[in-house]
């Protein structure tokens, strides 16, 4: 699985890369609009190991700042589960804080947390949680009518065993949803260090940017593809194993 | 009775003037490097007093912004001129790019520090020595702060480098002595809301030190300027009339009405404010004409850039400067 993801990814890339220099060479652009093939290799030989290392430092960021985010999703989904006042309060507050842009948040956590890790993890968790906690309100508000109805007659219903039978049945989707988030979360690593860090990918990219310097970009996207794709095929494959124990198939 | 031959001459002239389509205004876009402000405060008088359509032109200024690069849209064809920092046009140069400079904007770069006098007092360079200095990694603030520690013989180690962004909260703070700002967009803004809060405020400029890295000039294609001469003298004849009237100081209270049209969130005695610091940066001091390319000044940041590795080679700056009038 996890060696498809990667050249599944180098096809994506390829073809993307292809695309940009065949606009180079028919509309005769300079090296400074799109750099040349061998400008991207000296450009790659340059600033890969570099850049290796920023992704890693991002990908640390973004796998713990998804932890807290499944973490955040899952608490908010069962609290808000139910049709109370409360459900009702959990799931307008986890709302509109989806809905503030991050940029207009960022200065109020510079100020509360500053502008180091704490404030990459919380970006990262605000942007990834949202899709989690959707998947999970519906998997939680949805009732497994088959089995908690025997629980339910016999009285031996409790919330934490609604919230394990809803979670059983629906282990598949809330795997997928776990592992589809880890792009969410590596994305909103990196939007917070674009506009609120000193190290990182994102922070590598201003950089790259401030200096019109695609092909530092390019090389910055080749490698956050690369280590994208091994950590969701690593959670994919993380999710099938957990999927077999508890599953038993 | 029949007309004479004189009559019906006359009368085939008036109706062929009569059918002559009036005159098409030939079209161009004008992508600017930042939003509407002060900073583009010559290129909307001329648009809103129609500089451009006395040239025969319609120019569409269009905003710019980080995420904008005007050097890279004229060689998409998606604009006709723009305007670009002199980094942007070396660095391009450098990579093959066909831009040339027709008209300097700012004669002395607005990228300056705003640090408190209080706290800190800058009177040579070594009295950067041991501070928190604000920079943009990647910027040209970057490279200008570093040849300036250069110069001093400060090294990297004995001043703390403290990467800004958008937001001024760690200057506010005091943790930061000095923070890069436009000295006539933000840096007014700031002095006003720090001086509202009784805190005195100076500015740190590099100018004053022998750096002068050039700022934002009027950029199009190589293309452009050798097909289209004349098109271009008209655009920037007009551009720099816009100019030119909008820095008069009799004209102060229509640059502010006109400013006023496109950026409404700054209160009137701030753009009054940033008017009268933009007319210094802007209007040559040796009676030049507005517009005025300072050849020395580019070679010196073509030079500034070689040193910090930004381009390997020197790029032969001054072919890349087409001063049109």
């Amino acid at each position: 699985m996890l060696h498809r993801r990667v050249y599944q990814f180098l096809i994506i890339f390829a073809l993307g890369l292809g695309l940009l220099f065949a606009i180079k060479y028919v509309m005769g652009l300079s090296d400074y609009v799109i750099p040349s093939p061998s400008g991207v290799w000296e450009t790659g030989k340059e600033t890969a190991r570099r850049y290796f290392g920023d992704v890693g430092n991002t990908l640390g960021v973004a796998m713990a700042g998804q932890v807290i985010s499944v973490f955040l999703a899952g608490f908010v989904g069962i609290a808000g589960r139910r049709a109370t006042w409360f459900g009702s309060f959990i799931k307008v507050a986890a709302y509109n804080v989806q809905a503030y842009p991050i940029v207009a948040l960022a200065p109020i956590l510079f100020i509360l947390v500053g502008d180091g890790l704490f404030t990459r993890l919380l970006i990262a968790a605000m942007i990834c949680y949202f899709p989690v906690l959707l998947s999970v309100l519906g998997i939680m508000s949805e009732p497994v009518e088959d089995i908690e109805h025997f629980y339910r007659a016999t009285g031996r219903m409790r919330w934490q065993l609604e919230v394990k039978i809803r979670a059983f049945e629906n282990l598949g989707k809330l795997t997928t949803v776990i592992s589809g988030s880890a792009t969410l979360a590596f994305a909103g690593t990196i939007v917070a260090e674009f506009i609120a860090a000193n190290a990182g990918i994102g922070y590598s990219i201003r950089i790259a940017l401030y200096q019109s310097d695609m092909g530092k970009i390019l090389v910055a996207l080749f490698m956050i593809g690369i280590v994208l794709s091994l950590y969701q095929g690593l959670l994919e494959l993380s999710g099938q194993a957990v999927r077999r124990a508890w599953g038993g198939s | 009775m029949i007309p004479s031959a004189s009559v019906i001459g006359v009368l085939a002239i008036v109706l062929a003037a009569a059918w002559q389509p009036a005159l098409a205004e030939e079209e161009a876009v004008y992508r600017l490097k930042w939003l509407f402000n002060i900073s583009v405060a010559g290129g909307l008088y001329a648009d809103t007093h129609g500089y451009f359509s006395e040239q025969g032109l319609s120019v569409v200024l269009k905003e710019g912004g980080p995420e904008r690069d005007a050097v890279r849209e004229l060689e998409m064809g998606q604009a006709l001129f723009g305007t670009a920092s002199a980094d942007q046009v070396i660095r391009a140069r450098a990579m093959g790019s066909p831009v040339v400079v027709v008209a300097q904007l700012f004669q002395v770069n607005p990228l300056q520090w705003i640090y408190r006098p209080g706290e800190l007092r800058i009177d040579r360079l070594e009295d950067l020595r041991g501070r928190v200095i604000g920079i943009t990694y990647g910027g040209n603030d970057e490279t200008i702060m570093r040849t300036l520690l250069a110069k001093a013989g400060i090294s990297e180690d004995e001043v703390e480098l403290f990467s800004v962004r958008y937001d001024y909260t760690p200057f506010f703070q005091g943790r930061v002595s000095i923070w890069p700002v436009y000295r006539n967009a933000q840096g007014v803004i700031l002095e006003d809301r720090l001086g509202r809060a009784g805190e005195k405020t100076a500015f740190f400029n590099p100018a004053d030190y022998g750096v002068r890295f050039v700022a934002n000039s009027v950029v199009t294609a190589e293309k452009t300027a050798g097909r289209s001469p004349d098109l271009v003298r008209r655009f920037v004849r007009a551009l720099l009339k816009g100019w030119s009237e909008a820095m008069d100081p009799k004209n102060s209270a229509e640059t502010i009405r006109t400013l006023r049209r496109f950026d409404r969130e700054t209160p009137e005695n701030i753009l009054s404010e940033q008017l009268a610091v933009t007319r210094r940066l802007v209007v040559p001091k040796d009676g030049a004409p507005i517009g005025s390319i300072d050849e020395a000044a580019w070679r010196q940041t073509e030079q500034i850039m070689i040193e910090q590795g930004q381009i390997q080679e020197a790029v032969g700056v001054e072919k890349a400067l087409r001063p049109v009038f």
